[in-house]
Order: structure tokens, then C-alpha cells, then sequence
């Protein structure tokens, strides 16, 4: 059977299959999503802390999980804490260790963001007593959002990308169910391209979303 | 409880130096993709920048649909889809290597493609002008005025590129080529010991990228400083 004849008599099977694997890519895209937001916050603002030791091991965190491929610590946290006498699921192993490889890079992004913002307010909010965990939240960070938005978003289109290796540990999700598609049929070729295709689906609105941010965010300037 | 420098001191002999090996491939693909991309990238950014519109909406759908891709569905679709779209022709040549080489090079080439188009854009014609109208021929105003400022903007986001690169050659396990990740695959279930194995090449990986990232830093900061 030729691509063409196979793509019309199986198209609608492949492509159901294959979305059937949706509901996975996104659980492990948002919840490693989420994990990084709020960890790599917890990274950034020990990033800055005035104690040299916090600071320091933050910016060894940072630079480990930037240092090392996200395929390699998703291995040593499904395939190696089992040494240590955890044992993560694979959709665990893929929202903590996706989650803790974006932390880093979300760490990064918030520093930026936060640093953007003039000391001035820091400091205005500290002489009216606030704590300093209060100024950020209340002063620093809303003000930062409006630049970290667009770098967040990329991130998160980075992020769900990313989610596409999360089958070698053995989450189900749509690149999986195509390795399985080719077993089962043996046509690489109509299976992966349209794999390919609801990546792309996903990935290019989300990339005009954040070309627009970045219009914005410009203008604002 | 794992006791990892025990581990270590008993298997370092027969482990490091076959990783190290490995690494070399992993080293021979960031390399070829590298310069595969930089080449897709300056012939993409030259169309992008084309006369021609229809050169123009080629060269983005290509760089829309490249980045927009997960680089592991981009190596499949690279390696697996052209032998069975043609299976008349002769594909012996085409190893995982090359699948991978090509895969990771065209990925590249859609980033560089923008990266240069960023830095051909910056510069602004009168600098060329300028240059043509103090006698200088085209070859020259791009040499000695063209190129070295378009350098200056593009060199550290193309080095940002190559570390990123580095870390992505361990995608090609995944597709079967033996490079680093794939033999820490087979000597960690050999030999029951996945944390010390995985741990010990992503601190491979960390050497091997770090430097890089260290001398990016340096070149930003001299970059910027010059300007």
C-alpha cells in the first residue's frame, strides 16, 4: 500500500489514536508547568537572598539542571530513585522532573523580571514596613509580570515540546501511542507526520500568542 | 541506603573511559549539526529577507514549522519517514547517525535562520551605503563593515544555540544512534545500577556544556562593553 492509499484508508484511525494521547501531553505539560512556576519562584527569590549560602546553592541548582540534558534527569528520577527506595510513576517522574529541569530556567526568567523593576520600590515599600517576602508580592512581582510574560510563555510552549520525550519513561501520551501506531501498522511514515501535525496544532498558535505579549510589552515601554 | 562513592571507586575503571567514548559521538553529531545548521540557517534567512514572496512565505513556513516542533518528533519524522515515502531508492547510506546529524540540523536551521535575520536586520543600509560611497567595493563594505558589526549582535545567541544543542544530541538515543545516553542506557540495566550510571553522564554532560556557557558569559559581557 502506497502513503497516500494508507493515509486514506487509515487517516481517521491514526488520528484518533493519536489524540487519544492528548489528555497525558497536557497533564504532564501543566503539571510540570505549575511545578515550575512556583518552585522556580522559590529558586529565584533564594537566588537574591542577601545569605550568600541560599543564594549560592541557588545558583548551583540553576546552573545543574541548565547544565544537563532534561532526558538524563528524567532517568535519574524514574529509572534511579528506585535506588534510593522511591518509586515516581512515570507520570510522576515526568511532571517532577520536567518540572524541576523548568524550575531553573523559570528562575532565571524571574530574576530578569525581577531586577527590571527600580530598587526604588523595594525600598519604598520596606520604609513602610512591609516585610520584604510582602514588598514582592504585593510591589515587585505584579509590577515584573508584565515584563516575564512573554519569556513565560515561550517557556511554556519550551515545556510542552519537551513533554514529547516523557514516553521513554512510560507515560502513555501521543508520542507513545504513535511508536505503538507503527508496531501495529508499520507506516512510519502517515503516522508520524501527523504526530507531527497535532504538535503543530498546539505549538504555532501558542507562538503567535507569544509574539503578540512581546508586541505589547514593547509598546508599553 | 545507595552508597554512591563505593559504587564509584568499584566500577569508575570500567565505565568512565566506555562513556568517554561515547561522548566522542555525541561530540561528532553536535558538531555536524552545527555546521548544518548555521548553513540552513544563512541560506533561510537569506530567503526570508528575499524579493520574491513566495521565497519569503517557503522560508517561514519551514521556520514556523521546524521550531514548532519537538525536536524528538522532528528526528522521527527525519528518520523514519523518508525510506518509506521512497522505498525504491537505495537508503543503506542513511544510518541513525546521519538521521540524527540531519534531524538536529534542521531544527537548528530554523533558530539560526531567525538569529541572522535579527542580525541582518539591526544593521541599517546606510552603513552599507556609507561604506560603498567611500570607494569601497561590496566585498569589502562586507567584510570590513557588515560583518563584523552583525557578528557582534548574532555571536551569542548562535553560542546559546550550541549549548542547546549539546544537551539535545541526547534525543538521538531515542532514535537508536549509540552515542552517550544510549550506552548509559544499556550499562545501567546490565548492571543494575541506573542512579550512579545517570548521574555520572548527566556530570559528563555538565562538563562538557558548562564551559561553554561559562565562555558565552565572557563573550557577552565583551560584546557588550565594546559597543
Amino acid at each position: 500500500m502506497t502513503f497516500w492509499q494508507f493515509l486514506h484508508a487509515k487517516g481517521w484511525y491514526l488520528l484518533s489514536t493519536l489524540i487519544g494521547g492528548w489528555p497525558q501531553t497536557a497533564i504532564v505539560a501543566l503539571g510540570s508547568l505549575v511545578f515550575a512556576l512556583i518552585f522556580g519562584l522559590a529558586v529565584a527569590l533564594l537566588r537574591l537572598s542577601p545569605w550568600r549560602v541560599l543564594s549560592w546553592l541557588a545558583v548551583a541548582y540553576i546552573e545543574f539542571f541548565r547544565g544537563t540534558p532534561a532526558l538524563v534527569q528524567l532517568f535519574v528520577i524514574y529509572f534511579g530513585m528506585p535506588d534510593i527506595g522511591l518509586s515516581p510513576t512515570p507520570l510522576e517522574a515526568a511532571i517532577v522532573g520536567l518540572g524541576l529541569n523548568g524550575a531553573a530556567y523559570l528562575a532565571e526568567i524571574y530574576r530578569a523580571g525581577i531586577e527590571s523593576i527600580h530598587r526604588g520600590q523595594l525600598e519604598a515599600a520596606l520604609s513602610l514596613g512591609m516585610t520584604p517576602l510582602k514588598a514582592m508580592q504585593h510591589i515587585v512581582l505584579p509590577q515584573a509580570l508584565r515584563t516575564m510574560l512573554p519569556p513565560i510563555t515561550s517557556f511554556a510552549i519550551v515545556l510542552l515540546k519537551d513533554t514529547a520525550i516523557v514516553f521513554s519513561v512510560g507515560v502513555v501520551e501521543i508520542m507513545a501511542l504513535a511508536r505503538n501506531l507503527v508496531t501495529e501498522t508499520l507506516h512510519s511514515a502517515a503516522v508520524y507526520l501527523i504526530a507531527g501535525t497535532i504538535y503543530l496544532c498546539m505549538t504555532i498558535p501558542m507562538a503567535r500568542l507569544a509574539a503578540r505579549l512581546e508586541r505589547q510589552r514593547q509598546a508599553w515601554h | 541506603m545507595l552508597k554512591l562513592p563505593q559504587i564509584y571507586a568499584e566500577n569508575i575503571n570500567r565505565w568512565l573511559p566506555e562513556l568517554l567514548w561515547f561522548a566522542l559521538t555525541t561530540l561528532k553529531i553536535a558538531l555536524a549539526a552545527f555546521v548544518l545548521a548555521v548553513l540552513v540557517g544563512l541560506a533561510f534567512a537569506l530567503l526570508r529577507t528575499s524579493r520574491f514572496a513566495v521565497l519569503r512565505v517557503l522560508a517561514t513556513a519551514y521556520i514556523e514549522i521546524a521550531r514548532g516542533l519537538p525536536i524528538v518528533v522532528l528526528l522521527y519524522i527525519v528518520y523514519f519517514v523518508p525510506p518509506q515515502l521512497f522505498p525504491g531508492l537505495n537508503w543503506q547510506w542513511f544510518t541513525g547517525f546521519t538521521g540524527a546529524v540531519v534531524g538536529l540540523g534542521l531544527h537548528g536551521g530554523a533558530i539560526l535562520a531567525e538569529v541572522f535575520r535579527a542580525g541582518i536586520e539591526a544593521l541599517h543600509k546606510g552603513q552599507r551605503e556609507a561604506a560603498m560611497s567611500l570607494g569601497m567595493t561590496p566585498t569589502q563594505s562586507m567584510a570590513y563593515i557588515i560583518l563584523p558589526q552583525a557578528t557582534r549582535i548574532v555571536l551569542p545567541p548562535v553560542a546559546n544555540y550550541a549549548i542547546g544543542l549539546l544537551k539535545d544530541t541526547s534525543l538521538c538515543s531515542l532514535i537508536g544512534v549509540n552515542e552517550i545516553m544510549n550506552d548509559a542506557k544499556s550499562i545501567a540495566f546490565a548492571d543494575y545500577q541506573p542512579m550512579a550510571v545517570f548521574v555520572l553522564v548527566a556530570a559528563i554532560y555538565f562538563v562538557m556544556s558548562y564551559p561553554l556557557s561559562l565562555a558565552v558569559r565572557v563573550l557577552e559581557r565583551r560584546l557588550n562593553v565594546s559597543r
